[in-house]
């Protein structure tokens, strides 16, 4: 059992080396398309708690407001540091991505729309009621919207 | 010998006849100025048409070009298309590079015939094929509005595509099966919402144009209108817009003119790839009850 443990932890040793011998942050590209993915996900359900408070549909609460500006920010960060972005990701062995080209093409746009994004929610974390929560919304919205519009793909 | 000379002969007629009947079929055939009804332009609707049409989105100028206003349709902007980049032209009316010169007439023959000033078949990247539905009057107050806005210099740039020539010839040739110049006009047994919601996206907004799946002549198959196809862009998928509230889409008609009026702003995050961002960008600036009939128009859709 233990020298299976073994053999595994050195394969796994081994293949991280081999990854990163390729050039990969910290896994293959199919890993990484699938955590920005994964990443993109957690940005909708954030946006979603959001813009439900915006509707009206549920009541405004500053906490959750603060909670999923959170959520996107530490989502982002979190992809930075897995490397989700790294030229090597431009197509999945098989899983399907919807990244343009542009993201590496021009990756002074890129980085832009990003600090863009950056921006506005760390803007509507720091709002203190819903009038203002409500007036930063839609700088976060179009940061998703420019970016999509740009660098990514019809479905 | 002779008899070779007469094969020959019966050939060469036949050749030039099938040339001359491809010349005559390839031809434009611009309307006539008698064609044209008499209208007092209305600048206001002209505006509102124009964002309902989309056209800034491909009249746009080039990016790249430092100080030129994004707000005027100045042109020069490349368009992709898998037949090549076009390059829209200029609509501010500067005299010499858009077409400040440019009759209602030739205005017309443009947008609802696809034939240029000069009597060429234009290429239907440029939507005529869906802008022929509107009503000519609107297509006048469209023109009334661009003459309203201010002149820019900027020069038409040729597209790059292969044989050009030939391609508007063939689009001549296209026409008579791809192209239908009837207008569009209102189901007497819908509502007049529904009626405005159907001539804005099947006239000016040109839905049908990414929505609509085409045959392999690249003629509409409208058995399957509005069922999505592959993107005329070359890569991705246009999405379907059939049954989108049966299929959990959208919650309802409401929610479908929100998701038109706010886009991503509002977290409808499906609407900013694939030049949907930027075809929401213009319908958020139609009024409000244009929006709903035109989400009325699509939930119905089935």
């Amino acid at each position: 059992m233990k020298k299976t443990i073994a053999a595994a932890v050195a394969l796994a040793i081994g293949a991280g080396i081999i990854g990163a011998g390729a050039g990969l942050a910290a896994g293959t590209a199919d890993e990484l398309i699938t955590a920005r993915q994964a990443e993109m996900k957690a940005n909708m359900a954030a946006m979603k708690a959001m813009v439900s408070m915006l509707k009206g549909e549920t009541p405004y609460d500053a906490a959750a407001v603060k909670a999923a500006a959170k959520s996107m920010a530490d989502a982002q960060a979190e992809g930075v540091a897995k490397g989700v972005w790294d030229a090597a990701t431009q197509t999945g062995a098989t899983v399907k991505t919807g990244a343009k080209p542009e993201i590496w093409s021009n990756a002074a746009g890129f980085d832009a729309a990003w600090k863009t994004f950056d921006t506005a929610v760390a803007a509507i974390a720091a709002t203190p009621d819903e009038a203002s929560f409500k007036a930063a919304f839609p700088a976060v919205g179009a940061a998703c919207k420019g970016c999509h519009e740009t660098f990514r793909a019809a479905e | 010998m002779r008899r070779r000379a007469r094969a020959l002969a019966t050939i060469s007629v036949l050749a030039v006849a099938g040339l001359a009947l491809a010349w005559g079929m390839s031809t434009p055939h611009p309307l006539t100025a008698a064609e044209l009804p008499a209208h007092t332009p209305d600048v206001a609707n002209g505006k509102l048409l124009f964002n309902a049409a989309g056209c800034l989105s491909c009249h746009k100028p080039d990016a790249a070009l430092a100080g030129s206003d994004a707000s005027l349709p100045s042109g020069g902007s490349p368009f992709k298309t898998p037949l090549g980049t076009f390059y829209p032209p200029n609509l501010t009316p500067d005299p010499a590079t858009g077409i400040g010169s440019w009759t209602d007439l030739d205005f017309v023959n443009a947008v609802q015939r696809g034939i240029s000033p000069e009597g060429q078949n234009l290429i239907p990247a440029f939507p005529y094929t869906s802008y022929a539905r509107m009503k000519t009057s609107d297509v006048l107050d469209i023109k009334a509005y661009l003459d309203s806005l201010p002149p820019v210099v900027s020069a038409e740039k040729q597209a790059e595509i292969p044989l050009p020539w030939l391609i508007r010839r063939g689009v001549g040739l296209w026409k008579h099966i791809g192209f239908d110049t009837a207008q569009w006009t209102p189901d007497d047994k819908q509502t007049a919402d529904w009626n405005l919601g159907a001539y804005i996206a099947n006239g000016a907004g040109h839905c049908n144009e990414c929505h609509t799946p085409r045959n392999a002549l690249m003629v509409f198959d409208w058995n399957r209108q509005f069922a999505g196809g592959p993107h005329p862009g070359g890569e991705g998928k246009v999405p379907s817009l059939r049954d989108l509230v049966g299929r959990g889409k959208y919650s309802d008609a409401a929610d479908l003119a929100s998701a038109l009026q706010n886009g991503e702003m509002m977290g409808y995050e499906h609407l900013s790839s694939g030049g949907m961002g930027e075809v929401q960008t213009n319908l958020s600036k139609l009024p409000g009850n244009y929006v709903q009939a035109l989400a009325d128009y699509i939930a119905s859709l089935k």
